[in-house]
Formats: structure tokens, sequence, C-alpha cells
């Protein structure tokens, strides 16, 4: 018997399922972390070679043009998902056409865009139209990863206006809104509403499940989890590598400690993950944690050596409230 | 945690059978879907306590890089070599498995590598950066023997593969490696290759023997560095004029040999999936090379391969998954 029917015969008995109910059919929707992640890895470049073999071969640079394109080529991947029923082929074929539209419809309505906040504010609402719209708990995961990750750079962009390209890669500190609080306030301002949404999501998850809503909020979930797990080093991919002298040796202070804030979200979303015990986005949730670390060692605030110090408070605060709780459940 | 049915799953299942909050509750409950309350509290104790081990270990590491010049010579190494003694005591006192005994081990490892940095820094010993990560797997191998933890081990499978990746990446004139290899260059696609052959043979030695300190995920850890070496090695073959293309030979070799026990042992499908994401890679090389950026059909065709083959590849690791779990239930 498999665990699916041993929870079948389960449920029968508790008569929440009808005895002549028809079994539920097998299909592809327990995969593994890692065949989900080989299929979406595969489908996003194959989205990617689609869009410049069609824009190579028919030579298309237009705005409207690809604009159109675009729509087109997401109403056809929507088409596709509509009638794969058994997460074939077709499914894959979508994701591709999806994505190529995705790239095309943007490129074709930000060809002219000069403003960072318009262009990140345009690819919100495209990735937010997308999870919405596309009928497919992959594609809905893939949006709300990448509607996470743009988030990020929309909330970046307004708290410093007028950055430059630069700006796409770490925060530029010309023209912050809120001086030397614009760290903190952009923090708060992007992070707090995901981790409320991820912990509002998990609280209510046997309310929804019980609901159509299950096919938008799971994939919400899922995305979510991985941006706050690795939104940072995805939308600042040079601060970990640039490590020159104007990135360290700033005087210690309270604002030393604010980079350990995204390690505690990184583990924020590992805890979430375990909760659906889900491990391969526990995973995710602590390898975030980890780069976040390394992230720390060449950024923010403060010489080595008071990193160092911190690092062995932390430690020791860490070790102390693991052993306290260890000791507290042996008792109870 | 493994075995369980997966959220996706149960949505379905609450969908199929229309379930109410309530009947989801009790679903949830049957398939022990949330975890317990001893379950979180030991979920804690262990990410607080990692958390704590890796902090002191980056704390140590921090110390060493920021190269304090108000301390001298003599200071900074006694304070690297007291972690390594405190942590060899430590060990002898509440000896693995205790957790006390299995932390010192770790900090005594992470203290070797400490150390080994700072004989660097400190002499200017010219050695490359890969001798240091080497040299450090090589030190630290007996504490990672004898704390018998896969966190150990999975910190040493790293440190080893970094060392490989910098060699063979970069291949530069010195240390054991550059002695092994007959102190000429060699080519890449083959050195890669060894990487690759390495990882497997680790992770074979793992399957063998069945170490405790080697669980699943560390061994998966061990395949996605072979996927890595692998890819890379066939890629360069193919791609590269200069490199050898016996490398592709042997990566389909070794490829196969690891399809086969894989699908004999039926426990794990991530070598599988390893080895077809591999293959896909080789396909897509072996496209670019044949087409030569020649046509933009190209293009249409990469697309083409990695749809389908993706697609095969999902479907057939699932269907293995379902019947292998299946399997492992009615045993």
């Amino acid at each position: 018997m498999s665990r699916l029917e041993a929870l079948t015969e389960k449920l029968r008995a508790a008569r929440l399922v009808a005895a002549d109910a028809p079994p539920l059919e097998v299909d592809d929707s327990g995969r593994p972390w890692f065949v989900s992640l080989l299929l979406g890895a595969a489908g996003w470049l194959a989205g990617l070679m689609l869009i410049f073999f069609i824009g190579i071969t028919f030579r298309m640079t237009d705005g409207l043009g690809l604009a159109i394109l675009g729509l087109f080529l997401m109403g056809a991947a929507y088409g596709l998902y509509r009638v794969d029923v058994g997460g074939a082929f077709l499914g894959q074929l979508a994701l591709a056409f999806s994505i190529a539209g995705q790239i095309a419809f943007a490129f074709g309505l930000l060809q002219d865009a000069n403003s960072a906040l318009v262009v990140s504010g345009t690819l919100l609402l495209l990735q937010i139209g997308v999870f919405v719209l596309m009928p497919n708990r992959t594609a809905r995961a893939i949006a709300m990863l990448f509607a996470g990750i743009v988030w990020c750079y929309f909330v970046r962009f307004a708290v410093y206006p007028d950055s430059d390209w630069e700006g796409w890669f770490m925060p530029d500190q010309k023209n912050a809104q809120f001086g030397a609080a614009s760290a903190v306030v952009t923090w708060a301002i992007t992070w707090v509403p995901l981790v409320a949404a991820a912990l509002w999501l998990l609280k209510r998850e046997t309310w929804w499940m019980s609901r159509p809503l299950r096919a938008w909020f799971r994939p919400a979930l899922t995305g979510l989890l991985v941006v706050l797990a690795l939104g940072g080093q995805l939308t600042e991919p040079f601060a970990t590598l640039m490590f020159g002298p104007d990135r360290w040796g700033m005087q210690f202070g309270w604002w030393s400690l604010f980079p350990l804030l995204s390690i505690g979200i990184a583990l924020f979303a590992a805890w979430c993950a375990f909760r659906l015990r889900n491990l391969g986005l526990m995973g995710v949730g602590l390898f975030g944690a980890l780069l976040h670390v390394s992230r720390f060692y060449y950024i923010y605030g403060t010489t080595l050596l008071e990193k160092s110090l911190i690092m062995l408070v932390l430690g020791v605060l860490l070790l102390v409230t693991a052993w306290w709780l260890r000791e507290r459940g042996s008792q109870s | 945690m493994t075995d369980r049915l997966t959220r996706a799953e149960l949505d379905r299942f609450a969908e199929h059978y229309r379930l109410d909050p309530a009947g989801v509750e009790t679903m949830l409950e049957a398939a022990e879907a949330h975890p317990s309350k001893a379950e979180t509290r030991r979920f804690f104790v262990q990410v607080l306590g990692i958390g704590g081990l890796l902090s002191l270990a980056a704390s140590l590491v921090f110390f060493v890089a920021a190269n304090w010049s108000r301390l001298e010579i003599f200071g900074r190494f006694l304070i690297v070599e007291a972690v390594l003694v405190a942590a060899g005591i430590v060990a002898l006192v509440r000896p693995p498995p205790a957790l006390a005994g299995r932390a010192a081990l770790f900090m005594a490892y992470v203290a070797t590598g400490a150390l080994l940095a700072l004989f660097g820094q400190t002499y200017q010993t010219g050695a490359d950066v890969y001798e240091l990560f080497l040299t450090w797997s090589l030190l630290g191998l007996p504490f990672v023997v004898l704390g018998n933890w896969s966190v150990l081990s999975a910190a040493w499978l790293v440190t080893l593969n970094v060392a490989l990746l910098l060699f063979c990446g970069y291949q530069p004139a010195g240390g054991l490696f550059w002695d092994a290899i007959g102190r000429r260059p060699m080519d890449q696609a083959i050195l890669l290759c060894v990487a690759f052959a390495v990882n497997l043979v680790l992770c074979g030695l793992a399957e063998i023997f069945r170490f405790q300190a080697v669980p699943v995920w560390v061994k998966r850890i061990g395949m996605s560095w072979a996927f890595l070496f692998g890819s890379w090695s066939a890629v360069v073959g193919i791609v590269d004029d200069a490199a050898s293309g016996l490398a592709v030979v042997y990566v389909s070799i070794l490829l196969a040999l690891e399809a086969r026990y894989a699908l004999n042992r039926r426990e794990d499908i991530y070598p599988l999936a390893v080895v077809m994401g591999t293959c896909i890679v080789i396909g897509t090389a072996l496209i670019i090379e044949t087409f030569e950026f020649a046509d933009e059909g190209m293009l249409l065709i990469i697309a083409i391969w990695l749809i389908g083959t993706s697609t095969f590849a999902a479907r057939f690791l699932v269907a293995r998954a379902r019947a292998w779990r299946n399997a492992g239930v009615s045993s």
C-alpha cells in the first residue's frame, strides 16, 4: 500500500472520505525539489534561447512588436498549460514560452524607459500578472521568486532615487531618502512585508488548503521562502565580491550588527520550510544563512577584528540558548 | 522527513476529496505533516547549536584574516593553537558521539585551517591557495574520522573540493597535485574528469561502507560537486579544440557506471538526476560545437533539446522515485 493509499484509508475510517469516493490518481505533484529545479532551470534557459532565436531570425527591435510578441507567447504558454494535464512535455514547452514572452514583453515595454524605479515597478507588475494568470504551480512559484527579487529592487530605487546602473548590483548611497537610516528603512520595507506574508500563509495553511486558493498560495509560499533565503545575495550579487578598502574599516557601532538580521531572515525561511517538512527549502534557507555570514565578512560595518568579536559573542549566545532549550526539553 | 507525503501531494488530496478546514487539519495530522513540539524543539536546538558553532568558527577565521598588528606574531599563533589544544582536550574529556566532543573536533578542524592560513600569512610561504585547502583537508582528516559527524564530513568534502576546483581550474605550478601530475601542465578536461571521478569514488565508498557520518544530504553534496566537475570536463573536452576529447569518453563511462549503480541500488534518485543533468549539459555543448553559432537555428535546437530532455528526465526520475518509495512502504 502506498502512502497516499494509507492516508486515504485513515481518512475513510474517520469518515472524511466517502467509502465510494474514486481514488486519487498519482501524478508528478510529489516530485523532489531537485527535479523541480532541473525543470525550472532548463525551462528558463530554453525560454532565453527561444527569445534570442525569434529576436535574431525576425530582427525584432520595434518596442510595440516585441510587446505584442511577448503577449502572444505568454498567451500560447497559458493555452499549453491549460491543455497539459500530466505535467508532461507541453508543460515544459509552456514554461519556455512564458519566459520568452515575459522577456519580449518587458523589452518591448521598457525599451525607452530611463528610470530604474519605473523598470522595476513594471517588472513587478508583470510578475504579479504572471503569478495570478498562469495556471501552473511551477510558473507561479518562479513568478513569485522573480516578483520578490524585483520587489527588493523597487524598494531600493524608491529609497535611493536617481541611482545609476550600479544600483542594480548594490544600493547607491547617492540621494538616500532617509539619510543614515536609509539602509534600515530599505531593509524594513523590503523584508517585513515578506516575512509577514510568509508567516500568514503558514498560520492559515489549513484554511487555504481547503479552498482553490491553494493553487496560488502554495507556490507563493515556495517563492517567498526562496526570496527570504537568497534575495539579499541575488539582488546584491557583487556586494560579496567587491572587497576593496572602501568597504571596510568603519568604526564599530550598532550598525555593525545590522547585517546579522539577514542571517536571521534566512534562518526564518529555514524554520518555515521545517514547518512544511520541506527539506529542499530548508537546505536553501540554511545555505542562505551561510552565504550571509560570508557577506558579513566582506562588506558592511566594521573591522574584521570587531566582526570576529561579534561572531564570538553571537556564537556563545546561540550555544547557551541551544543548551538552555535542550535542558528545558529534557526536564519536561 | 523525506518519506512523508509532500505538501503538493496533500494539496491534491485535499482538492480531490474536497476536504473542509477541519478535514484538512485531520489529514495533516494523519500524514504527520506538522512537526510535533519535541521535533520543533530539536530543530531549534540543532540549528542554534550548529549556528553557534559556525559563528565561533567564523570568529576564529575573521580573527586570523584581521591580521591584528597590535598583537605579536607569537600571540596570534598562541590564540589559534590554544583553540586547537582546548578543542582537543574537550574532545578527549567528552569523546564523540557526545555532542560536545563532535563540536570540539569541528572547532579543531576549523582551527587547523586557520593555523595554516596564519602560517602562510605570517611567513609568506608563497603557497597557492589550493595548497592551503588541500593541506587543510589532509591534516584535518583525523578530526573528521574521529568526529564521525555529518557536519564535519560535509565541511571536509567542501574543503577538498575547493582545493580540486582551484587546482583543476587554474593549474598553479606547485604543491602536491602539481607533483602528482609530473610537474607538467595537464589537459584541463582530463584533470576535471579526475576531480569528477574522485567525488564519485568518495560517494561510492560512503555507499558501500554505509558511514554513519555520511548521510544522504552529505552524499548529495558530493554528487553536486561531481555534477559540476563532470559537466565542466565534458564541456571543455567538446568545445575547446586544444582539449582532449577523451575526457568526454571517460565522463560518459563514469556516468553510465553511476547510473547503473543507482538503478540497482534503488534508494536515492539524486545520483540519477546528476547523471541526467550532466547528459543535458553535454548534449547542449555538442549542439553548440556542431553548429558553431553559424546559424540562429542552433538556438531553437538548444531550446527544443532542453525542453525535451528535461521533460524526459523529470518523468523518468519521478516514476523511479515513486516506484522505489512504494516498494519501501510495502517492504
